[in-house]
């Protein structure tokens, strides 16, 4: 065990259940490696997670306290702990596209519009991959899954132009960006900024899924040729090219520019209390 | 059964037949009344007729209906004919202005009070008639105290206090003599 | 004690901020609406937070955030919203939550009749989520006032089993007016037989399989207590396990932590005119129970051995009350027959059991009445429509 999973994270969750060859650690360790670059300790931290890959592997692995909602659930159940909790403990989600970007999409856009300090780690295996790899919202148009065996066609919150990141943007969300597991320290610098905004940042991280999108789509289960697909598909923002379908680096940053849910309402709560007590 | 009273009101929506309900509540209350009131429900929000249904008693109140009203406040002609039957003993009071056919062959007390038409004479407009008919049903309810019925108002209806206490003296008066027979009768 | 001519409604917030209760979320639906209105204008003024979710799962979903976060929270709804309810109820039933929910019933199916009072979740109050392995706790008052209490009741009631508690209301006692007392001061709340239980913090296990242990403090995150909770089957320490041996020690828990404890609340019914052995028993819960109760009243005057059962504790069923050999009738709003089903169980093939539904309106005192008659006198029960029907 590293000195980081040492000091943060629970020795009975190590090593995690995941498949091999998973690429979702490399995601939670950047998410740990910033919460250590941040000088945060376990008792800052409340972790939440979800149904799917994401959720169940990373559930239970903080050393602190943590809660796992039902599928799409755990943001509106982060936004009424956001309310009770002190301002100063931060609330860390991570969770999968599926979750974030279907069933719970509706919660996710509440959780935006309200800026609720919350940092939502979408760790994005490119569709349902716990249920055997059927198409989501993010999977690239024409890849094969065992739902779309013609390859998909659907539109999807990635295709056509369109960027599920643009949708929360609009929604309200003060911090944006987008990695693929790959970017190592660039990842870490944007979760950090993700979690020192006052408001709601998610940070949407694609990650290579060997077992179940890459046997179908690639063909074969090899975990180079799953990496590479993803990493030659994948450039920083300004970088892109032809073929690039994840645009890396920060989406759009207005930290810290509007008033964040909880503090909205504790303080006109507070306002109205004290009139009331006149 | 004799230990509670029944008032049925019964209108259009936007006549205030909740409020005048709500009045007579609040004021019966006051009064150290146990009071039920259900508000209409059912289609008839959207139908034809709003009801509210009122019952007091000193005793506490098993049943929240009114099956068999001691007072009919009939506002509409729908209003009217739904509910007429219900009445055995009672007394219904109907403004002539909306119920405009009169069924002869009912046993019970029949008596027009023309709040609308008084309303508008006195102040102009048709808003006061509610408070009017407040006034009738203060002078022949004996349950009822006048002063604590027109406190209520008060209370309840924030504007216009000189003219709803003005409403309220007239209707008290509207049927004179009248009103000591319905109220001897019960 | 301050006494108003106010709503249900009213009732309702005034007892669930007596009960401690400073979380609130909901969702607009008649006739539940003017109780979110009514706790968005009270709780602020005591310091507690309403909040409105963007559909009811995320209003039960706030609630159990709050919940975890240390508050007594509470949420309404009507039939409509409560079967979006179904996801949070069991996460809220696995974890142990202590929450209050409260189901103002109105005649459906689906989106039916807004204005219009209905009891149609009799069995889904039991069974509010999916699974099964659980027991839950239900209570039905019949007026504005007793809500109150109810709603007092219930906010003890979950804390002491660590559990959500359901209260079925009708539209009937949520929006209709009654005189209603408020105490000022804990003397009179004691005086009204209030009775509250503090909310504690959880320092041990998370979780207590094969106990039915209750006075367990509710699991509270954010005092890096290192309490882990989710929807998964639980170790002791909250941790995931896929292995059907600790599943059967949760629901041992689930079930058995409310079944073994039913004192706690099997006293909630009322029984009128039981004394002398009445040859039919009439059963309700909710509003219609105060029409039964004057129906009976005057069904006795006219020399009928009548009796009322009212419930008020729902579930887990209460079928102690029905071992007498005796005739049975379960009056409901509702025309399928809910109740009534219970009633049967509970009484066995020696008894006879009947039905008297009504499908958006309350039955009427003349109604229930000529039914007594005829089941007092083995006739055959005049149907109209599907009123009438011998179960």
């Amino acid at each position: 065990m590293d000195y980081l999973s040492k000091k943060y994270l629970r020795p009975r969750k190590i090593p995690s259940t995941a498949c091999s060859g998973c690429g979702l650690g490399m995601n939670h360790k950047a998410v740990v490696q910033a919460i250590y670059e941040l000088g945060l300790e376990v008792e800052d931290i409340v972790w939440g997670t979800s149904i799917g890959c994401a959720g169940r592997q990373t559930f239970g692995t903080w050393k602190g306290d943590g809660f796992a909602g039902t599928h799409g659930r755990v943001y509106a159940i982060a936004r009424g702990l956001r309310l009770t909790l002190p301002p100063e403990k931060k609330i860390i989600l991570t969770v999968g596209d599926g979750d974030a970007f279907g069933i719970g999409l509706l919660h996710l856009i509440h959780s935006a519009r309200s800026n609720a300090d919350l940092t939502i780690i979408v760790n994005d295996n490119l569709g349902y991959m716990s249920t055997g790899g059927q198409y989501g919202w993010t999977t690239p148009h024409g890849s094969k899954t065992d739902s779309s065996p013609y390859g998909m066609y659907e539109h999807n919150l990635m295709s056509d132009g369109m960027d599920v990141l643009g949708v929360l943007k609009h929604a309200g969300a003060t911090f944006l960006a987008r990695h693929v597991a790959m970017d190592g320290q660039r990842a870490v610098e944007s979760i950090k900024k993700g979690i020192r905004n006052r408001g709601l940042s998610l940070i949407h991280m694609v990650y290579p899924c060997p077992t179940n999108f890459g046997s179908r789509e690639l063909g074969t289960r090899d975990t180079i040729k799953m990496y590479d697909y993803i990493k030659s598909q994948s450039a920083p923002m300004g970088e892109e090219k032809e073929n690039t379908l994840w645009a890396t680096g920060i989406y759009h940053d207005t930290s810290d520019s509007r008033p964040e849910f909880s503090e909205n309402i504790h303080k006109n709560i507070e306002k109205i209390r004290r009139a009331a007590a006149v | 059964m004799s230990t509670r009273t029944e008032i049925l009101a019964s209108g259009f929506g936007g006549q205030g037949v909740v409020r005048l309900g709500q009045i007579l509540g609040e004021a019966a209350v006051k009064q150290g009344y146990r009071v039920s009131m259900l508000k209409s429900h059912g289609t008839e929000m959207r139908g034809g007729y709003v009801r509210s249904q009122i019952v007091l008693s000193k005793e506490p109140i098993d049943s929240p209906m009114v099956e068999s009203p001691n007072y009919f406040v009939a506002l509409s002609l729908a209003a009217y004919k739904a509910f007429k039957h219900l009445v055995k003993d009672g007394i219904i009071l109907y403004d002539p202005a909306f119920v405009v056919e009169i069924d002869k062959g009912l046993a019970c007390v029949q008596r027009p009070v023309p709040a609308k038409d008084t309303s508008v004479e006195n102040f102009g407009r048709p808003v006061f008639a509610n408070t009017i008919m407040l006034g009738v049903l203060s002078s022949i309810v004996g349950e009822l105290d006048p002063d604590i019925v027109l406190e209520s108002i008060l209370h309840v209806i924030p504007k216009y206090h000189e003219e709803n206490k003005r409403a309220f003296e007239i209707g008290y008066a509207l049927l004179g003599k009248s009103a000591d027979e319905v109220l001897h009768k019960r | 004690m301050k006494r108003y001519l106010e709503t249900g409604n009213f009732a309702i917030t005034e007892g669930a901020i007596l009960a401690g209760c400073r979380f609130f979320a909901g969702y607009p639906i008649t006739p539940a609406t003017e109780l979110a209105e009514a706790m968005s204008f009270r709780l602020p003024q005591v310091g507690g937070m309403y909040i409105q979710g963007e559909d009811e799962c995320a209003a039960l979903h706030l609630c159990i955030g709050g919940a975890l976060g240390g508050y007594k929270a509470m949420t309404a709804t009507s039939g409509p919203g409560f079967i979006l309810y179904a996801d949070p109820y069991g996460w809220a039933i696995g974890c142990e939550i202590p929450l209050v929910v409260l189901n103002s019933g109105r005649v459906g199916p689906v989106s039916g009749i807004t204005g219009a009072p209905g009891q149609g979740e009799f069995y889904l109050t039991r069974y509010p989520t999916q699974g099964g392995n659980f027991e839950t706790i239900v209570l039905a008052p019949n007026s504005a006032q007793e809500a109150m209490s109810v709603i007092v009741e219930s906010f003890y009631l979950a804390e002491r089993f660590r559990t959500p508690v359901t209260v079925l209301a009708d539209q009937l006692i949520t929006d209709g007016f009654e005189d209603i007392s408020v105490p000022e001061n804990e003397g009179e709340m004691k005086e009204m037989g209030f009775r509250t239980w503090p909310r504690k913090i959880n320092k041990g296990p998370v979780f207590y399989p094969s106990t039915d242990e209750i006075d367990i403090p509710p699991v509270v995150l954010g005092h890096n207590t290192g309490a882990l909770c989710s929807d998964w089957t639980p170790t002791e320490e909250g941790y995931d396990i896929e292995e059907v041996a600790a599943h059967h020690k949760h629901a041992y828990r689930l079930i058995y932590k409310v079944r073994n404890h039913k004192e706690l609340f099997n006293n909630l019914y009322e029984k009128n005119f039981m004394d002398d052995d009445p040859e039919l028993v009439v059963v309700s819960y909710g509003t219609p129970s105060r029409v039964v109760n004057t129906a009976v009243k005057k069904a006795r005057q006219n020399g009928l051995k009548v009796g009322a059962l009212r419930l008020i504790n729902l579930w887990p069923f209460p079928d102690e009350h029905f071992k007498k050999k005796t005739k049975y009738l379960s009056v409901e709003l509702n025309w399928d027959g809910q109740l009534v089903r219970e009633v049967q169980r509970a009484a066995g093939k020696d008894s006879e059991v009947h039905f008297m539904g009504s499908c958006g309106d309350l039955p009427t005192v003349a109604d229930l009445i000529e039914t007594f008659e005829k089941i007092l006198k083995g006739q055959p029960l005049k149907r109209r429509g599907w009123e009438l029907e011998e179960w």
